[in-house]
């Protein structure tokens, strides 16, 4: 049947940019790779793009349809065309362009290179014998392992389009997949290391690497459950945490968010004072509920107890993202395999 | 009529009253019987769910158990954020029987009612863009918008992650273009409509936040919008509010007036000052009203 494209083509050497169409005879069951492959081979054959595996597993493919990053193996063209859609096909995000589709990794390798995407030993020279996993002690990281490093999150990071310096949802995710392994000696230096400036708190909570990662990573997830586990070890110094505290606190003590001492507590009392003007200029619209007397929810003593009861049942860090009471169960096996080797 | 659970959220109770001011005045004319619901606390923003994970469930859960006791089976929610929060912990609620069961225990220890599952939670926006609010609306927005020009901005936590929210497509939503038309609006298109305001870093990371919040700002005025529409009062915080630091760190004046969807139709439908409560916006909205004459 009939496919329809348009194309941003990138020559770098006279740094054209130019969006061209492109129609070719495909067979129905192509996808937008197959699609390219045909163009290339019939149409224009110094069109650029990266391909390897055609199976969504190399991770090469990564590109825009219609401004949303895909990886062109995976997007099957039938609907599309059956459609009369003629979806527009460039190069990703976040990532410069080399030529055409083709996007220069290098900023994306450097996040993961400094997130050590590789295993600091810690456990126990088993000697002659090799050292024995139970598959469900990779349960917990089992989606983050799942990553092939298409950079689909990364084009789309809002945050890394603000702050290009961001880690980013790919070297995080890659991150907690380390952070959440039990062979890994280097957790608490890890999570220090993340909770830098550019780390875990400049995440902006836009979801659309989780929207849009072909793999089911769910980076955001994973960003989160390092919060969770460097706040769950005390690294709480970010402005960032002090912020999710300051909700904690909030909702045990009035229930709802204290509002006007949210700044104080997350920026400190210095930083505050500079932004006075600011908020006078609130003030008159009545942007600064005053706290006191406090706007307290009824029944707030419940969730007072609950915070006591579910803390005493333990389930801080990562372990609390839940992920269906069945993960729980598996941590929790984890957690009983641990013990064991320590008593071993 | 249809009676709904109505959980306003920390900011329509403290900075932004004005959403629910005007969400009280707009419910009852689409429909909707408010059973506004009060013991509840924050959500915990997405805040709770990275420092304290479990007890974010547990709020949350107590949320939607107290919203099941009214004998109601909706949830309506007015802030993106309320919103995608109180649905990631029904979705983990609903689909994990177990899980419920130590969730209800836990709720009952402590007197709360045990929660079964039953409650959905949606957004005004998306009870107006569907069925009878919709058809409500045009007899409603009487006087309406008379050609204004109006940018919608979605945010994100109402659309993405798609899997827990799911109502429109996430990447060319529509609803709020509806409610815009059927007001007598004309909506506006610009990219950033589905990007994200920067709030939820604006006092950890302010730099970053704002260089994403001058996006949306700056399309819809070179769009050529009167005026900015937001479902969200988080967005609508820093879209309004915070516009004074992008005028200051540009050196460019912006003077983009900001709406919450409730304020929009009112406006429409000739609600009063004291329904619509202008005078708590930052940025001020008489580029518009004057053209309405309101």
């Amino acid at each position: 049947m009939k496919m329809a494209l348009k194309i941003w083509r990138f020559e770098p050497k006279t740094g054209e940019k130019v969006l061209r169409d492109y129609e070719v005879d495909a067979p129905e069951w192509a996808t937008l790779l197959d699609v390219l492959d045909i163009v290339k081979d019939q149409v224009d054959g110094s069109l650029a793009y990266r391909k390897s595996c055609r199976m969504m597993i190399c991770g090469s493919c990564g590109m825009r349809m219609d401004g949303a990053a895909v990886l062109a193996c995976k997007t099957r063209m039938y609907e599309i065309a059956e459609a009369g859609h003629v979806p527009v096909i460039s190069a990703m995000g976040n990532l410069p362009v080399v030529k055409d589709l083709v996007v220069d990794m290098t900023p994306f390798w450097e996040k993961m290179h400094a997130v050590q995407p590789y295993l600091q030993p810690g456990y126990a020279d088993p000697g002659e014998t090799e050292h024995v996993i139970a598959p469900q002690q990779m349960e917990p990281i089992h989606k983050e392992a799942l990553c092939i490093n298409c950079g689909c999150c990364v084009s789309e990071c809002n945050s890394m389009e603000a702050d290009p310096e961001f880690l980013g949802p790919a070297a995080l995710a890659k991150g907690m997949r380390f952070v959440g392994d039990p062979r890994d000696g280097q957790k608490i230096e890890r999570l220090e290391s993340y909770s830098q400036e550019h780390g875990i708190w400049d995440c902006t909570r836009c979801y659309f690497c989780t929207q849009r990662c072909p793999k089911g990573v769910d980076p955001r997830d994973a960003i989160a459950k390092l919060g969770a586990e460097a706040m769950k070890h005390g690294i709480d110094r970010d402005m960032g945490a002090k912020h999710a505290k300051w909700f904690v606190t909030s909702s045990k003590t009035t229930g709802w968010l204290r509002e006007t001492e949210l700044v104080p507590k997350t920026q400190g009392i210095a930083r505050s004072i500079k932004e006075i003007p600011f908020a006078m200029q609130l003030l008159k619209k009545g942007k600064v509920p005053p706290p006191v007397p406090p706007h307290v929810a009824k029944d707030v003593d419940q969730a007072r107890a609950l915070y006591d009861l579910v803390k005493q049942q333990g389930r801080d860090g990562a372990a609390g993202i839940v992920q269906g009471e069945k993960a729980l169960e598996r941590i929790e096996f984890v957690e009983e395999v641990e013990r064991r080797e320590q008593a071993e | 009529v249809t009676k709904v659970a109505y959980y306003k959220g920390c900011l329509a109770s403290l900075s932004a009253k004005e959403l629910d001011i005007s969400t009280k005045a707009l419910a009852p004319k689409l429909g909707l019987d408010l059973v506004e619901l009060e013991s509840v606390t924050c959500c915990g923003a997405g805040d709770i769910h990275e420092a304290e994970p479990d007890y974010y469930l547990h709020l949350n859960a107590r949320i939607l158990a107290y919203a099941e006791a009214t004998g109601t089976e909706t949830l309506m929610t007015i802030c993106n954020v309320c919103t995608l929060n109180l649905r990631q912990a029904n979705w983990q609620l609903k689909n994990d029987d177990t899980l419920r069961e130590r969730v209800n225990t836990n709720l009952e220890a402590v007197g709360v009612p045990p929660y079964a599952g039953k409650v959905e939670v949606k957004h005004l926006l998306w009870l107006i863009a569907e069925g009878e609010g919709f058809e409500l609306l045009k007899g409603v927005a009487h006087k309406g918008l008379k050609g204004l020009k109006i940018a919608p901005f979605y945010g994100c936590q109402i659309l993405r992650p798609s899997k827990l929210l799911g109502f429109e497509d996430p990447d060319k939503p529509s609803s709020l273009e509806r409610i815009i038309e059927a007001c007598g609006g004309v909506p506006i298109d610009y990219p950033a409509k589905i990007k994200c305001c920067g709030f939820p870093i604006i006092q950890a990371r302010e730099d970053v936040a704002l260089a994403e919040l001058i996006q949306p700002i700056e399309q819809a005025m070179e769009a050529g919008a009167d005026a900015m529409v937001t479902p969200c009062p988080l967005c609508h915080l820093s879209l309004d509010a915070w516009q004074s630091k992008l005028e200051k760190s540009t050196g460019r004046t912006l003077g983009m007036p900001i709406l919450h969807l409730s304020q929009l139709i009112g406006v429409a439908a000739g609600f009063s000052d004291s329904e619509l409560k202008f005078k708590r916006h930052v940025v001020p909205v008489t580029a518009i009203t004057d053209k309405l004459s309101v």
